[in-house]
């Protein structure tokens, strides 16, 4: 070992460091759509990080809106609200839940992540919960609350079918007897599917939709890990969507390699199916952007051996060059490190025309970049059924100016009765209406 | 001239805490080393947390032998400190400094974690604490002469 050997080994580390701590090299705003700028990915000492301080919001505040539009609490003080589900009646269901706590420490890093990020949800204790929530009086704020279903586990995704309510919990979906307009349910949950939870549950959100004829069900479950540190075998059927058959519960996969889809939909009139997927991290500033796609059904989107098709991720033995050929690019990137969580299109009701069968994505926001991305409701507007143009700010403002605290960050979308624009603020702990003028 | 021989200055029962702190970093650096081995040929997660567990715990323990030695070194004249030690000094600062970034560099997810910047680091660390855990020993044996002699 001579000493220009070491001070070869330190000057790389002092390298290294240092481009762990400096800025974006190129504006993330060259990474939307469905041609983005992918960077070679960089290894870090530290990964890239920024965090916001949550501070709530006081009784006067709201987040913006754009011109014409106006946006009301239409409930506040919940516990962690991250569903919602407009009901033909005008009644909303929201789901309040926060993470199962079932990652054990398995590494050092785990302690550290555990009291940096971990401390950027807020302290409220999540509900576990899904309330009705009615507005008698039309005024845009709901006048009464009913808790429908408690203490469950982890729910996420919420469905109403044929008199029946899926829930979402971590580990099965739930099926109770629920007509709309009633304010309680019909008895008490069956279980339809289970799915996998523990152990780990890194991903733990299972987000829940209906086929649009009411057949099947589409659950998403997210990869046990950032980028299978936790091994292999912990993502046996995860980062995925199975479909459920709604009579039997029986599961097939329907697309996999999705590292963590959330916000499953169907754009209305179509018999597409929509997810917005969280890329994996700690590869830098602006890898890998999340993405919104329709999904086809077989098709394998990479995750966890590569990422938009072919790019290899290096992270991942052993290595798998036949899954890597067959990785399916996503159709559209919403940016890097917006942790998309929300998804709903905008389907007649009140909404200007340009809006009309656009995608609003709801990004709960950064942690794994200097600077902070996301923190919004982004609209994506659409032309012969695919995205085009770029994502405008729709619903902004959770951030401070100086972006250092966060009022709320933005996770589940929906649209009410009325048209309106419902977002579930899990650190805001407020349900948020949007309405045209 | 002062003739009284090295002293150190932070015993229990006479027996200097720096001696009995070193073999942790000395075994957890080393184990890190074989685990990472074990690692690059399975590649199982396991032997990569393994050598997470025993660079962090190394690296707490190095730091605390670290404060003991020194406190002995300072704590002696400079006509009682044995010329190697300033070797045995650098060399295991080097180590510190070394097993700190192996820290950081195995906290990245997956088999860049420990290929090729992390096994490289643990091997590094383990060939430079041979050179100044021999020096180290040798210069306990040496201390244990003067006193016998004096």
């Amino acid at each position: 070992m001579s000493a220009r050997a070491i001070r070869a080994v330190v000057a790389t580390a002092l390298v290294v460091g240092v481009a762990a701590c400096s800025k974006p090299e190129f504006p993330a705003h060259e990474q939307y759509g469905n041609q983005p700028r992918l960077p070679a990915p960089k290894q870090f000492l530290f990964p890239p990080m920024g965090l916001a301080t949550p501070i709530g919001w006081k009784a006067n505040e709201t987040p913006t809106v754009p011109q014409g539009f106006a946006i009301q609490g239409f409930a506040r003080n919940l516990a962690n609200p991250r569903s919602v589900l407009g009901l033909p009646n005008g009644d909303v269901l929201v789901v309040e839940s926060g993470d199962p706590g079932l990652a054990p420490v398995l590494r050092p890093k785990d302690i550290v992540f555990g009291l940096t990020i971990g401390a950027v949800h807020g302290d409220t204790k999540p509900g576990n919960r899904v309330l009705l929530l009615r507005d008698t009086n039309g005024d845009g704020v709901a006048d009464q609350r009913f808790v429908l279903a408690d203490k469950l586990f982890s729910p996420f995704g919420i469905a109403v079918v044929d008199q029946t309510l899926y829930v979402a919990a971590t580990d099965a979906i739930l099926a109770y007897p629920f007509r709309t307009g009633d304010t309680r349910l019909g008895g008490p949950a069956r279980v339809l599917a289970e799915l996998p939870g523990g152990p780990i549950d890194h991903h733990w959100t299972k987000s829940l939709t209906a086929s649009p004829d009411g057949a099947k069900l589409y659950v998403g479950v997210g990869s046990n890990s950032n980028i299978v540190e936790n091994g292999l075998e912990a993502e046996k059927d995860r980062a995925r969507i199975f479909e459920v058959d709604r009579q039997t519960g029986a599961m097939r996969p329907y697309a996999t390699g999705l590292r963590n889809p959330n916000g499953l939909t169907f754009r209305p009139g179509t018999n597409d199916l929509w997810t917005v997927v969280n890329e994996r991290d700690e590869i830098g500033n602006n890898l890998v952007p999340d993405y919104m796609t329709h999904v086809k059904p077989g098709a394998f989107y990479g995750w966890p051996w590569s990422w938009y098709g072919q790019h290899v991720d290096v992270r991942v033995k052993p290595e798998r060059p036949d899954m890597v050929a067959r990785a399916t690019p996503p159709d559209y990137a919403l940016g890097p490190h917006v942790a998309a969580l929300g998804l709903a299109f905008a389907n007649g009701g009140a909404f200007p025309a340009r809006y009309q069968g656009g995608a609003f994505v709801g990004e709960h926001g950064s942690w794994d970049r200097t600077q902070l991305n996301g923190y919004q409701v982004a609209f994506v507007p659409f032309a012969n059924g695919r995205p085009a143009g770029k994502p405008e700010a729709f619903v902004s403002g959770f951030l401070t100016k100086d972006e250092k605290s966060a009022h709320g960050r933005p996770v589940g979308l929906g649209f009410d009765a009325r048209g309106a624009l419902l977002v579930a603020d899990d650190v805001g702990n407020t349900v948020w209406r949007v309405t045209a003028r | 001239m002062d003739s009284r021989p090295f002293r150190p200055r932070l015993t229990i029962g006479g027996v200097p805490v720096h001696a009995m702190l070193v073999p942790f970093p000395i075994v957890c650096f080393t184990g890190a080393m074989l685990t990472d081995i074990a690692y690059v040929n399975s590649p199982q997660v396991q032997w990569a947390n393994f050598s997470q567990w025993l660079l962090a715990f190394g690296l707490g323990f190095a730091g605390l032998a670290a404060i003991c030695g020194l406190v002995d070194w300072f704590g002696n004249r400079t006509t009682a400190r044995p010329g190697s030690g300033w070797l045995h000094m650098v060399g295991n600062v080097v180590v510190l400094a070394l097993a700190l970034i192996n820290n950081f560099v195995h906290s990245r997810d997956g088999w860049t974690g420990v290929v090729p910047t992390g096994i490289t680091l643990s091997v590094l660390t383990v060939a430079i604490m041979v050179v100044t855990g021999f020096i180290g020993h040798r210069m306990a044996y040496v201390h244990q002469r003067a006193q016998v002699r004096a």
